[in-house]
């Protein structure tokens, strides 16, 4: 299993133009093209996740993620925001990457806590930020993923 | 989408996130990678799962408490005209109405309630 087979470029936005945390949430989950219910309860059971704890997991990453009975698969986004965003990080930097995931409670092949912990092994590489913010086009996203091998 | 259903649903995810929690794979990721203080966790979702109960009419919460008290899980999703509850096939007639989570379905076989993914 690889990170790069669940991310495809129409749920990644490279210039989110969002002013806080929800609104960044909300735009992100709308590039999944769910119905606007769908949408609404998606939305806060990430944020009900995220008042447990904040999932920023420090230098400028953080991974919201849910289950949800709304999503029939397991999804994926990624975002990045060019002036930061206050996400109550580890670290309490800005948060300008925000790789989002969402699963269904059963899935067949129980992909979402791996997924989970790809995503942050990824986050952890040394070289990881600075790639995210040279990337020019959601194509050299996945190839970063791909070229890292997660 | 019924009120009702959309609370219910709600709380369905927050039991969900809840039992995760208590496993030992979620608990050890939350804590270890999202610094999660899991017992302020788990005592937060009680909370709210507390309050939307009380949101939910007589008769709703009535069978959700019956239901969530047996089978751990009050909402199912239909998939295939399945239920995901008891695998038992749902009358056709309910799914092909314009959006069947405008009303609140109930599996006649095993009393869960019935939610349809886009």
């Amino acid at each position: 299993m690889q990170l790069r087979d669940f991310f495809s470029t129409d749920t990644v936005d490279l210039a989110l133009k969002t002013e806080t945390k929800d609104e960044t949430l909300r735009a992100l989950v709308r590039l999944f093209h769910l119905d606007e219910k769908s949408e609404s309860i998606l939305f806060k059971m990430l944020k009900r996740r995220e008042t447990l704890g904040s999932t920023g997991i420090g230098r400028g990453i953080a991974i919201p993620h849910c289950r949800s009975l709304v999503v029939n698969r397991l999804r994926v986004a990624f975002g990045r925001h060019a002036a930061g965003l206050d996400f109550k990080a580890i670290d309490e930097k800005p948060v300008h990457y925000v790789f989002l995931i969402v699963a269904p409670p059963l899935e067949v092949s129980n992909q979402y806590l791996p997924v989970l912990g790809k995503i942050a092994q990824f986050s952890k590489e040394a070289d990881v930020p600075d790639r995210l913010a040279g990337l020019e086009s959601p194509k050299e996203f996945l190839q970063l993923l791909e070229e890292k091998g997660v | 989408m019924h009120e009702q259903l959309e609370t219910l649903l709600e709380m369905q995810d927050l039991h969900m996130q809840r039992r995760a929690l208590e496993e030992g794979d979620v608990r050890e990721f939350e804590s270890g990678v999202f610094d999660m203080s899991v017992e302020e966790a788990l005592a937060a979702l009680d909370d709210k799962i507390s309050e939307l109960e009380h949101r939910l009419t007589g008769d709703v919460q009535e069978r959700y408490r019956r239901v969530i008290g047996r089978r751990h899980r009050a909402v199912v999703p239909v998939l295939g005209g399945v239920c995901y509850g008891c695998f038992v096939a749902v009358p056709t007639s309910w799914a092909s109405e314009a959006d069947p989570n405008d009303k609140m379905n109930v599996c006649q076989n095993c009393g869960r309630f019935h939610y349809y993914p886009p």
